[in-house]
């Protein structure tokens, strides 16, 4: 052991000779342009080499070089990269320019990088730092309102849930709409990849804090080169590599706490309220609420009886916590970051609750300098405390907390949640809360390995072969505590795995000074498998809640499996002619397991140009056009999101008469194929007097192929078949413009917002004019209509001379009759415009963001209000407030109808449009102030920096859906939903 | 130079390969359509799957008996206790969006055998499979494709004994994916449905029943074919024959009357030991076209959904000491006045319960041959007063003396009350309604001999994608 040690001392020792032997130091300083202050942090580097350093608190550096090195290269984010010939000097001192916001920023695009002045596609970005502080549990949620043309929308508020993204409108039926994510160059699973939660977001396995930037891909130009998965778009994540520079820390700590959102003063009704609506129902119904005998039986004696309000009872405030560590540098040779996360978040309601850890390790090692080799490591867990959501269940706290009667008490007389609840079929889900086992967890690792070799200048060859496993499990333990059934038990376990190998060959060049040549070619291949295990068990003993104590031959299990595959060529090229203009073109060949033997290989493509016309001579004499770009670019893409295995004619298994035996299923579909995608762009890019950035896009996007399902003679045995029959399109128009106020030494002050208007019209539904919504019949597909139309009883209003509902019929007269009421088919959930704007200051230290996001020319549908705001027709169920304002004397107007106790007339009814409402909000999102400590304490503690924070969510929501808050998902629908929530939320960052 | 060429057109061929296999995944946890065919097994197994849909809510499972009943007289909907359901049979306000969905149901049993059939014939010698195995599939295939059509011609088309030159359904042979068929007219449809039967009954060993079932008496037997052979014959006015076959099976000493204390423990009997039943549905939760709520139990517990309540149109026909008259019950708290028929009660298999719906039984043989017989039919032996009174016997009801034709045909609605006949017995014998005891519309609270009701409307998203149907008269496309 020693002699190992004396060698390589001996070796250590004779290497630092000969580095002395052949080197210099160079010493310097770097400041900045604008105001001659030192810029600590750059990195500073010998040009054709891997050394480097970086500059300290003074700007000052000194680094050994070569004797031979010529040129020196300063960069540092924000500032334009400067390169000085060393020469004989051994003192360079440099000043570097502020860099033009917005043009020289890199943005990545699929399969390398771009900036504002190159690129030809419609691309939106955000970077990570407009994500970090936010205290979103998974990336897509950040999304909201960032980026013209994307439009983000939750389902629910419960921390963890995913979002439905819709970039530039909708364009399918039956085949997903949601974008395509590729983190690091690699496509990912992304919905909800755990059958027992609502918040199993597989997206949530990133940490936002470890994201570089987002760029989302909006035109064919930017997107096509993805193919059969491109046409709603794509999501490229990059995640953070290796700062240079010497190892920094970072430890982050955030705390908050969260509530029910509720901006409209809107609310169940208090005990002495619903017992004087219920009693003038009874009346009016006739009868007498103090007889006894009565079925309607309602005395003032209520009001002495325990009361509870059971909104209150089923919510509390929610904590949310969150601590990180990372670390990131880089030497000669390598670079990396790593991380480590913990977040809890507690919801608003009992029982529902997120445990995340993720950690993250990307390197990157210079093998030779030729060779480069790395790794994107994600690692995380994720546990998800759940109760029932997304429906009107009893056991759904969000409804019945609002259903269950003031008066029914809430403990027994032993202080026991009391759960015989006989408006809410004997269930208290505040008790099941405790007693119930409800819980989802998922294991999940999502890496790449890559390989690079630059054989020649111009020629890169990269190899990235990833993994990604999301290991679920989950299990349901209804308690006998709280049921007379006795306890029931369900597990699942499931698994998903994709392998994906990625592999190209790119080119790039400059011939004879001003053409700038890149021609990539790649090939791709994925296999993707699911499956999953489930096991129902009635009658388990509450002393071993397992599968083994259920009631025998009562017990279930079932089992699921599917793979699909896909292989891929695919091609690239970019053109420029002295920065002035630009082609781009791309194909891609994609093979899938999905489609029928006809119709396995489909190709698509894309075109772009773009003119920087600030870069002609004839712009010479308009100097405050700092970039002025016009662009343009047509391509097709494709959308394979269905269900494996739909083109095979299969025979199912069918259970009858104690044996099973094969029924057939669904007949063969040779020609079935990717929906067809092709879209226009065109775009205008401009940045003027160096503060004001914006574009404009407009497009139009058809869909074609459109996979529906078509009906046919139910002779043949079956009663449809899925074909490529339909068509839509989506045209628009986006705007998006940031504009620096001030910006001087000390105080920064800026904003931007972007505004994007979508429609969507069908154009082709097969043989069909309308086709319902396959979730709900209250939704149409229209041909010559918007995507989503509502089909909808005309509520007209109130009878001013007796309080009963009116209805429309189709000749257009009105009626009390519910029976004669007509449809109408005026409305739609899908917004006409979506957008935020956001305003930041920042004066020394001190920083205030404000982030708003607005969403409008939407309608949504209160399907729980038939219960809520029941004019009598549910005399034991709790209602809204707002029921109170009803029909009371002639000539009322504006009113709900008058409440009869047993109302039976439909004046309820969830199929009208009384329940119907515009859902257009303005959202105060985010604001956030935060303080960095100034860099002379930073100095005297010897650590890199401080940063405090305190930062609000939601805070306030203007709009005027009668309801905790307007946001109903796609569909405007969404009923039993966990509402938003709004947070507040205080932290800590230290670096050192 | 030419072997470079060489390698990169075996590479590229090597690639080719390799990308078809890749992009190859074939369903695990279904069986392709291919593969199901190709087999004896897979052909056995998919004869059973075609069974599987008789106890779909549309058919055997619910509403193809309700709906008869609802419409015929017998049912009743008690206007508290009702979930809404079946309102379109007990008004009688059929049309061509309001119809029966037995039309999809039953041609997707026929076309799961045709298929079978479609694949049979070079099966036998093979993997030691014999010509008797492959003839008793056929057998069940085509008892199967009979029974479908005789269930949907007597629905959609007039009886054949009305007008059987009217409109029936299309009779298939053979299911054409692409195939848009014609409708043939009653005649050929009986004339389909007699050649399948009698076929079959050619083909199938007499001592067959399929293998590991829970009840034998939920797959085709010999005698099955024979007992529906006289029904469809009764329906055909074929007097003589159906008088036969009824004989034949009563003959064949496999069954036995229920005695009077034995009756209404047979309705909830799981699986069969002696007794009438010929041929019944099997109800349990775990068959895959279980109707859980909708199903036949649930729709006539007192305490369920309930809304095919018993008219007492239909309760008040029974004498004293009838236990058929008890085969009733009521709901002492929510409807103390109205009552259900026990003969779906179910079998004590949780709640909602399930039942066996009878289709073929031994009362109906004795039935069939008393009318045969009343209508012209002679068999040495025995007489309608015979029969009847066998029945009458077995029931603890006082026995005919010399009853008229219509006391045979008023036997067979005591008797055969709920399990789907009445309907149809009137409309074959060109019968009306009146009902008394009533709580639908008005409109059609009875039904003139003459009235369009007889047969009902073909589906209207069917004649939207099959320009080929003709609709019946009196509806609307």
């Amino acid at each position: 052991m020693k002699k190992i040690a004396f060698f390589l001392s001996i070796l250590l020792f004779m290497g630092t000779q000969a580095l002395n032997a052949q080197t210099k130091v160079i010493t310097g300083k770097v400041t900045s342009a604008e105001d001659d202050m030192p810029i600590p942090g750059v990195s500073i580097s010998v040009q054709g080499t891997t050394l480097g350093t970086v500059s300290d608190m003074d700007g000052n550096y000194s680094l050994q070089v070569p004797e031979n090195a010529k040129i020196l290269v300063f960069s540092f984010v924000g500032m334009k990269m400067e390169e000085v010939a060393i020469g004989n000097q051994t003192s360079v001192n440099v000043q570097l320019q502020s860099e033009t916001i917005g043009v020289g920023e890199v943005i990545v695009t699929a399969y390398g990088t771009t900036n504002r002045e190159a690129k030809t596609g419609a691309v939106g970005t955000v970077t990570g730092a407009q994500i970090a502080e936010a205290p979103v549990v998974s990336v897509d949620k950040a999304l909201n309102g960032k980026i013209a043309g994307v439009s983000v929308t939750s389902n629910s508020g419960q921390p963890g849930a995913h979002s439905d993204i819709r970039i530039r409108g909708t364009s399918s039926i039956n085949a997903g709409n949601n974008p395509l994510w590729v983190v690091d160059g690699i496509p990912v699973v992304t919905g909800n990849a755990n059958d027992f939660l609502n918040t199993g977001n597989a997206l949530a396995s990133l940490n936002p804090n470890d994201i570089e930037s987002i760029t989302v891909l909006k035109d064919a130009a930017a997107a096509s080169i993805y193919g059969s998965r491109a046409a709603n778009g794509v999501v490229l994540i990059t995640t953070k590599s290796g700062k240079d520079g010497k190892t920094s820390f970072t430890a982050r700590a955030k705390f908050g706490t969260s509530w029910l959102a509720n901006d409209n003063d809107f609310g169940i009704m208090s005990a002495d309220q619903l017992l004087q609506y219920q009693r003038d129902a009874i009346v009016n119904a006739g009868k007498n609420p103090d007889d006894p005998m009565d079925s309607y039986y309602r005395p003032k004696e209520l009001l002495s009886r325990p009361l509870t309000n059971w909104m209150d009872h089923m919510t509390r405030y929610g904590t949310i916590q969150e601590y990180e560590v990372n670390a990131t540098g880089s030497n000669a040779k390598g670079k990396y970051y790593t991380s480590l996360n913990y977040n809890n978040t507690d919801g608003v309601f009992y029982g529902v609750g997120l445990d995340k850890i993720t950690g993250r390790l990307n390197a990157d090692y210079k093998l030779t300098d030729a060779l480069e080799s790395g790794g994107r490591v994600n690692l995380s867990y994720l546990e998800g405390m759940d109760v029932p959501m997304q429906s009107l269940y009893y056991s759904n706290p969000a409804f019945a907390g609002m259903t269950i009667l003031p008066w029914t008490p809430a403990y027994t007389d032993e202080g026991k949640h009391n759960w015989e609840i006989a408006e809410n079929s004997n269930q208290n889900p505040r008790a099941t809360a405790e007693y119930d086992d409800q819980w989802g967890k998922n294991y999940q690792l999502m890496g790449n390995i890559y390989l690079q070799w630059k054989p020649l200048k111009q020629v890169t060859m990269r190899t990235t072969n990833a993994i990604e496993t999301i290991h679920g499990e989950g299990r349901r333990f209804w308690s006998a505590e709280t049921r007379s059934s006795g306890a029931t038990l369900q597990t699942t376990m499931s698994k998903y795995q994709r392998l994906t190998t990625s592999n190209t060959i790119e080119y790039k060049d400059v011939l004879l000074n001003d053409h700038s040549v890149r021609v990539l070619a790649g090939q791709e291949a994925m296999k993707h498998t699911s499956s999953y295990q489930y096991v129902y068990a009635p009658g388990v003993s509450m002393d071993i809640p397992y599968v083994q104590t259920g009631t025998p031959g009562s017990i279930e299990a079932e089992q699921g499996y599917g793979a699909r595959t896909l292989l891929s060529f695919f091609g690239m090229l970019d053109y420029n002619y002295s920065d002035k203009y630009f082609l781009q073109a791309s194909i891609r060949m994609d093979g899938s397991s999905l489609f029928g033997s006809n119709t396995q290989w489909g190709t698509f493509y894309s075109v772009g140009a773009s003119w920087n016309i600030h870069n002609e001579g004839f712009m010479d004499g308009l100097s405050f056009v700092d970039l002025l770009k016009l662009r343009g670019s047509y391509g097709l893409s494709g959308n394979n999101n269905i269900s494996a295995y739909r083109a095979f004619g299969v025979y199912a298994s069918s259970a009858y008469n104690g044996t099973t035996g094969m029924r057939p299923s669904r007949p063969e579909n040779p020609n079935l194929s990717w929906e067809k995608n092709s879209s226009w762009n065109l775009g205008l890019d401009f940045t003027l007097f160096e503060n004001l950035d914006g574009n404009i896009d407009v497009y139009k996007r058809k869909t074609t192929d459109m996979l529906l399902d078509k009906n046919v003679p139910q002779t043949t045995g079956f009663s449809s078949n899925f074909l490529n029959i339909g068509s839509l399109d989506n045209r628009g128009i986006e705007l998006q413009l940031d504009y620096k106020i001030l910006n001087t030494r000390d105080l920064v002050w800026s904003v931007g917002g972007n505004i994007s208007f979508n429609k969507t019209k069908i154009l082709e539904l097969g043989d069909n004019e309308e086709i319902a919504y396959a979730d709900d019949g209250r939704l149409r597909h229209i041909v010559g209509k918007s995507l989503f139309t509502y089909r909808l009883f005309d509520y007209v209003g109130v009878d001013p001379t007796n309080g009963e509902a009116l209805w429309r019929d189709d000749a257009g007269n009105i009626s009390n009759d519910y029976n004669k009421a007509g449809y109408t088919y005026d409305y739609s959930p899908e917004p006409k415009f979506t957008g935020g704007f956001n305003t930041d200051l920042a004066w020394k230290g001190f920083s205030l963001g404000a982030f708003f996001e607005f969403k409008g020319g939407n309608h949504v549908l209160l399907i729980e209000k038939r219960y809520l705001s029941s004019d009598g027709a549910s005399m034991n169920l709790n209602q809204l407030r707002e029921a109170m304002n009803y029909w009371k004397e002639p000539g009322d107007t504006g009113v709900n109808p008058k409440p009869v106790a047993g109302n039976g007339t439909n004046s309820n009814s969830f199929s009208s449009t009384r329940f119907l409402q515009k859902g257009d909000y303005l959202r105060v999102k985010d604001v956030t102030l935060s303080y960095n400590l100034s860099s002379k304490l930073v100095e005297k503690a010897k650590i890199g920096g401080m940063k405090f924070y305190v930062s609000a969510q939601n805070i306030f929501t203007f709009h005027d859906v009668d309801w905790w808050d307007p946001e109903r998902g796609t569909d405007g629908i969404g009923y039993g939903i966990y509402p938003m929530t709004k947070a507040v939320t205080g932290g800590i960052e230290l670096s050192f | 130079m030419k072997k470079l060429l060489i390698l990169s057109f075996v590479a590229a061929t090597l690639l080719f390969t390799n990308c078809t296999d890749f992009l190859t995944e074939e369903p695990v946890m279904s069986q392709s359509t291919e593969l199901t065919l190709a087999s004896f097994d897979g052909l056995n197994n998919a004869t059973f799957g075609a069974y599987s849909p008789l106890v779909s809510v549309n058919w055997y499972g619910a509403s193809f008996v309700l709906d008869a009943e609802m419409r015929s007289g017998n049912g009743y909907r008690d206007v508290n206790k009702n979930s809404g359901r079946y309102t379109v049979p007990y008004d009688l306000n059929y049309t061509s969006t309001a119809t029966p969905a037995l039309w999809g149901t039953a041609y997707y049993t026929i076309s799961a055998v045709n298929n079978v059939l479609a694949n049979l014939d070079d099966k036998a010698g093979k993997d030691g499979v014999t010509q008797e195995q492959v003839n008793n599939l056929k057998a069940e295939c085509m008892f199967l494709r009979a029974f479908a059509h005789f269930d949907l011609v007597r629905t959609y088309g007039k009886q054949y004994t009305i007008d059987k030159t009217a409109l029936g359904v299309p009779y298939l042979f053979v299911t054409d994916p692409a195939g848009k068929p014609e409708r043939d007219n009653v005649e050929t449809v009986y004339n389909n449905i007699e050649k399948d039967l009698t076929d079959a009954e050619k083909l199938i060993a007499a001592n067959y029943t399929r293998d590991g079932v829970a009840n034998s008496k939920s797959v085709v037997s010999k005698l099955a074919i024979q007992a529906l052979l006289s029904r469809v014959y009764l329906y055909m006015g074929e007097w003589q024959k159906a008088a036969d076959y009824a004989t034949t099976v009563i003959n064949s000493g496999e069954f036995s009357m229920w005695t009077a204390d034995k009756y209404a423990a047979a309705f909830k009997e799981d699986t069969r030991e002696g007794g009438e039943v010929i041929f019944e549905v099997y109800g349990l939760k775990s068959n895959e076209y279980d109707g859980y709520w909708d199903g036949i139990s649930y729709m006539t517990d007192p305490d369920g959904y309930s809304d095919c309540a018993a008219s007492n149109d239909l309760i008040s026909l029974y004498d004293e000491g009838d236990v058929r008259g008890e085969m009733f019950m009521n709901n002492p708290d929510k409807a103390p006045t109205t009552y259900w028929t026990t003969k779906y009660a179910g079998k004590d298999k949780g709640n909602p319960d399930v039942s066996n719906t009878i289709v073929l039984r031994l009362s109906e043989m004795y039935l069939n041959r008393a009318e045969a017989m009343s209508r012209g039919a002679s068999i040495a032996g025995t007489t309608p007063m015979a029969d009847i009174n066998t029945i009458r016997e077995n029931r603890g009801a006082t026995p005919y003396d010399n009853p008229s034709q219509v006391d045979v045909m008023f036997e067979r609605r005591l008797e055969l009350a709920w399990e789907g006949h009445f309907w149809y017995d009137l409309a074959r014998t060109g019968g009306s309604i009146t009902r008394t005891h009533f709580s639908g519309s008005v409109t059609n609270q009875n039904v003139p001999s003459d009235s369009k009701y007889w047969a009902l409307p073909i589906n209207k998203r069917e004649m939207d994608v099959n320009e080929n149907l003709v609709q019946n008269p009196g509806y609307d496309n």
